[in-house]
């Protein structure tokens, strides 16, 4: 057969050319030499500030020292706790504690007290937060100085350095919250990239719960981010099954240890189960506690008490730029996705904490939030400012909290005389916890059996000698299985409680009835220490009587 | 022993994990990669007529539709003078015989010369001793292939002769799709695993350099299938076979995927022919495998893919044993909890595996004018763990078939549901 000779052959390539490549970046919107500097510098500024004095200041938090407690419980007996795990928190927080702890070679030991080889890992956590934030905002608004301001801010405040440093599960949730921000902000149309993001926020959910509060404003970013793609079902479905997907593990285990439904399905709150805990029952519960109940304290109270004392400044800023962002964003809608994106996350989040049982503490994942709220507001407001001009006011934004003697870098002395550098980079407050257990070391016998605040709890299980029969207050009053089987509620079961600072506020609040009766009726102070408002004791209870 | 059994769980279930995870990103892989989905698209500027095309029908008791296909052949939007048709049947059957010569009787009576009879009396009667019987009768540059029941494009030769020729390439395999997604409970599930498979691995294949071809609208350069021999005979997934044959000699295979311009088929009528028709692509990948075709691709990277495509079945036969075995390890089986979430995540993969069904039943539907309806999902979701099983099944039917040393030819039938009266409407005014 023959061949057609006399058709014509259409100019074309003869391999087709793939499409364009998306709108390449603006200049400024690239990271450039310049912008590598300037992460770098941002890193190497929150390295500083956060590692400076870590191990010394702020005080070791019981709450710190459970979650150190909970990862000595997976590597040395792989289980997620070593009293009833009763769901109070997923478990990917503290099984990453323990897989760093793992893989230090003097595991516990390798910092001095054990709680500081959390510590480290914070600081660890809090260079990577630095990277993600930076390059989130740079991403968004495209200004490389929004961002170093962004990065600056969540490194110099003094709310952040005092929560961050500390062993939390909040600040683990944080990094993954940022990690899903990141790959969302890639913008490259991808499924896997969605997917990517919606793994992350699936991995915060199991890390802190309080992440689903981030979820109006991550769920926005990602409509957005999709919407105009061709695959956006695919892209939308498969972020909801990556996030569901270790929620679903959670579940999983649970139901596996026969602990996700309650007893005869009975969510009564007024009869909490007795045999067997449960993780639907523990979530009801949550759900259902109220400011004026539990072991929290009211919004107001630690806004004012704590938080606004600690760093007002950040707090200030970083709520004008959120209002800020929601105002310019929903009157230019399509062009502010990131802002209106990012001011959800912080008035979910916000709501989150004007709504809950509050403790101290619940503030840390607010002020990443902040920061990215006030890098976006940055990055608008000087988008169309000279370069040079943008930044030289950068850098006087920055130089301007250093300068003030309100904690960021500098305070005055108690007399109000002299300028001394902040406390989080002199104080060494934990020096009275060591020579708390220092003492315990030398004056206790290992076969002692001691009520103890968590804080110290794996120090006195990993070092020399060893307290085995240490167990914490919180069990000793409410885990039936250390309350009624090993204390059986009777002073004469106890030799020793070791009172860490402000437990005995605690053990009111708690109702810990029986452990106050053997301190104040049957104890005697044999050690104690004060310093400025922290006060730590140790009593013998005469039980031998 | 139970250290042994449980050690086998966990190695499955992360083998499954894995494996189930790559096959999700190959149904995904166009839509995740824009450049890809671009490419895959046809061309919307064509090439004039330049390359002759010998379209040969394989039959056997194709009675009802054989008709239909070789006027659909007769009448594309190429010139007649380009377009040799070669219909090849076994000399014993008879009433696809009678009926092909009808129709081309009465083409001749209308001036058409280019289509012709080709029947073959030897053994074995298979189709790719069928196609290599009408090979040798072919005189045009570019040899494809149309089953009996095939709904072809109009503009099918136009479209593959522009890319042949603007690309330089010698294969192309154009997009096949099943139609009839509501006739039945399996056949939702049988057409997306078409739509994945033609709009999106097969790029992903192809790009790699491990390609099954599909087993019709698969265009070859006429020199290149003479250099390497024809089809084989004795296998039962011919294509497949031929894909690799042809990706080993360093060929590069263009896939095109455009729902405006794919062939269209029907699934088998029955549950029975489902099964049979799946036991055959099962075997013949088993063949294939054997056979170790794959081991003659150039790089490591083109064996492992053409080995781990071959071997699937093998891994579906497994699953169905699997699956009731990952739901008592989580459920009921007193396991270790790492072993028993292990166990878990394959089933999690599934689920991941149907909600990409669903999303691809609106996008197949939407694609081709179609409407889908939350009924059609309910029936999805109620249909398949069925359908896994039925699959698995199917595949562990192959096994046996294999190891019993059994490998005819079981034929599927066809009957036309996915030929509407509106579409052969369409295709009359085309011509």
């Amino acid at each position: 057969m023959p061949r057609e000779r006399e058709t014509i052959l259409l100019e074309q390539d003869p391999v087709p050319r793939p499409p364009p490549a998306a709108a390449s970046e603006s200049e400024e919107g690239r990271l450039g030499r310049l912008g590598v500097s300037l992460l770098v510098f941002s890193i190497v500024t929150g390295l500083v500030t956060h590692g400076w004095n870590l191990f010394k200041y702020p005080l070791y938090l019981s709450d710190e020292g459970i979650y150190m407690q909970q990862a000595w419980s997976v590597l040395r007996h792989g289980k997620l706790s070593p009293y009833t795990y009763f769901y109070d928190h997923a478990p990917l927080g503290w099984l990453t504690i323990a897989g760093w702890v793992a893989v230090i070679p003097g595991q516990f030991n390798s910092f001095g007290f054990p709680v500081n080889v959390g510590r480290a890992l914070m600081v660890l956590v809090h260079a990577g937060c630095v990277f993600l934030l930076f390059e989130v905002v740079r991403r968004y608004s495209g200004s490389r100085a929004a961002a170093t301001l962004a990065a600056f801010l969540f490194n110099v405040s003094p709310l952040a350095v005092y929560f961050q440093r500390m062993v939390l599960l909040d600040n683990l949730m944080v990094f993954w919250v940022l990690v899903g921000l990141y790959i969302l902000a890639r913008k490259d149309g991808r499924i896997v990239t969605a997917m990517g993001a919606g793994l992350a926020f699936g991995f915060a959910l199991i890390t802190k719960e309080n992440a689903a509060f981030l979820l109006p404003g991550f769920g926005y970013l990602l409509h957005r981010s999709i919407v105009d793609n061709s695959n956006r079902r695919f892209s939308a479905s498969f972020w909801w099954f990556a996030a569901g997907a270790p929620v679903s593990l959670y579940m999983l285990y649970a139901q596996i240890k026969n602990e996700l439904l309650p007893a005869n399905l009975d969510f009564n709150l007024a009869s909490p189960p007795a045999d067997h805990v449960s993780l639907l029952y523990t979530i009801w519960w949550q759900l259902n506690r109220t400011a004026s109940g539990g072991q929290g304290t009211m919004f107001s109270t630690l806004l004012h008490d704590s938080w606004m004392w600690k760093d007002k400044y950040i707090l200030i800023t970083g709520t004008a730029a959120t209002i800020a962002n929601l105002v310019l964003s929903l009157n230019a809608r399509r062009r502010e996705v990131p802002m209106l994106g990012v001011g959800l996350l912080a008035i979910g989040y916000g709501f989150y904490l004007t709504r809950s049982v509050l403790l101290d503490f619940y503030v840390a994942p607010l002020v990443p939030l902040l920061a990215l709220n006030i890098g976006l507001c940055y990055g608008r407001i000087t988008r169309y400012g000279k370069p040079i001009a943008v930044a030289l006011l950068t850098a006087i934004v920055c130089a301007l909290p250093l300068s003030q003697p309100h904690g960021y870098l500098v305070a005055w002395d108690s007399t109000g005389t002299r300028l001394l550098l902040a406390d989080q980079y002199r104080l060494p407050q934990t020096n009275m916890q060591n020579l708390q257990v220092k003492w315990i070391r030398e004056n206790i016998p290992p076969d002692a059996r001691l009520i103890i605040d968590d804080d110290i709890w794996v120090a006195l299980r990993e070092g020399t000698p060893k307290y085995p029969n240490a167990q914490s207050h919180f069990k000793a009053a409410s885990d039936p299985d250390v309350r009624d089987k090993i204390f059986h509620q009777d002073w004469h079961n106890v030799d020793y409680v070791v009172m860490s600072n402000k437990m005995r506020d605690a053990l009111q609040r708690n109702n810990e009835g029986w452990i106050m009766e053997a301190i104040d009726q049957h104890g005697e102070q044999v050690w104690r220490i004060d310093r400025g408002d922290v006060h730590l004791e140790i009593i013998k209870i005469n039980n031998t009587g | 022993m139970e250290h042994i059994l449980l050690a086998a769980i966990a190695l499955v279930s992360l083998m499954l994990t894995i494996q189930a995870a790559h096959v999700l990103y190959l149904m995904i892989y166009t839509w995740d990669q824009p450049a890809a989905d671009t490419l895959a698209r046809v061309p919307d500027v064509r090439a004039g007529p330049q390359l002759s095309f010998t379209a040969i029908v394989p039959a056997r008791h194709e009675e009802e539709v054989i008709q239909q296909t070789i006027d659909r052949v007769a009448r594309t939007d190429y010139p007649a003078r380009l377009v040799q048709i070669i219909v090849v049947c076994s000399a014993d059957d008879t009433g696809t015989i009678e009926r092909a010569a009808a129709t081309i009787s009465r083409l001749n009576a209308a001036g058409r010369d280019n289509v012709q009879l080709v029947v073959f009396s030897d053994e074995p009667i298979n189709k790719p001793h069928g196609l290599n019987a009408a090979l040798v009768h072919s005189q045009a540059d570019v040899v494809t292939i149309f089953d009996a029941e095939d709904e072809i494009h109009p503009e099918i030769f136009s479209i593959v002769n522009t890319i042949m020729v603007t690309e330089r390439v010698h294969v192309v395999q154009a997009g096949v799709q099943l139609m009839n997604y509501e006739s039945n409970w399996y056949s939702t599930f049988n057409v997306l695993e078409y739509f994945f498979w033609f709009r999106s691995r097969l790029h992903y294949q192809a790009k790699a350099g491990a390609i099954p071809l599909g087993g019709n609208t698969i265009f070859f350069a006429r020199d290149l299938l003479e250099r390497i021999g024809g089809w084989d005979e004795k296998c039962l997934t011919e294509d497949a076979d031929i894909g690799l044959r042809v990706c080993a000699m360093g060929e590069r295979v263009r896939v095109v995927y455009d729902h405006r311009y794919v062939t269209k088929e029907e699934t088998p009528p029955t549950l029975t022919h489902f099964i049979k028709q799946r036991t055959r692509w099962s075997q013949g990948f088993m063949q294939t495998l054997k056979k170790g075709t794959w081991k003659e691709l150039p790089t490591r990277k083109q064996r492992w893919l053409a080995w781990y495509t071959l071997a699937f079945p093998y891994a579906q036969a497994l699953l169905g044993l699997y699956l009731p075995v990952a739901v008592l390890t989580a459920f009921v089986l007193r396991a270790p909890v790492p072993v028993a979430l292990l166990s878990w995540l394959p089933v999690l993969l599934l689920a991941a595996h149907f909600v990409t069904q669903v999303i691809g039943l609106y996008e197949f539907t939407e694609a081709h004018g179609l409407r889908a309806t939350p009924r059609t999902v309910i029936v999805m979701a109620v249909g398949w763990m069925p359908y896994q099983m039925v699959l698995a099944y199917a595949a562990m039917r192959a096994l046996k078939r294999q190891l019993g040393g059994v490998g005819d030819w079981e034929k599927t039938a066809h009957v036309g549901a996915h030929r509407t009266a509106e579409a052969e409407e369409v295709t009359s005014r085309a011509a």
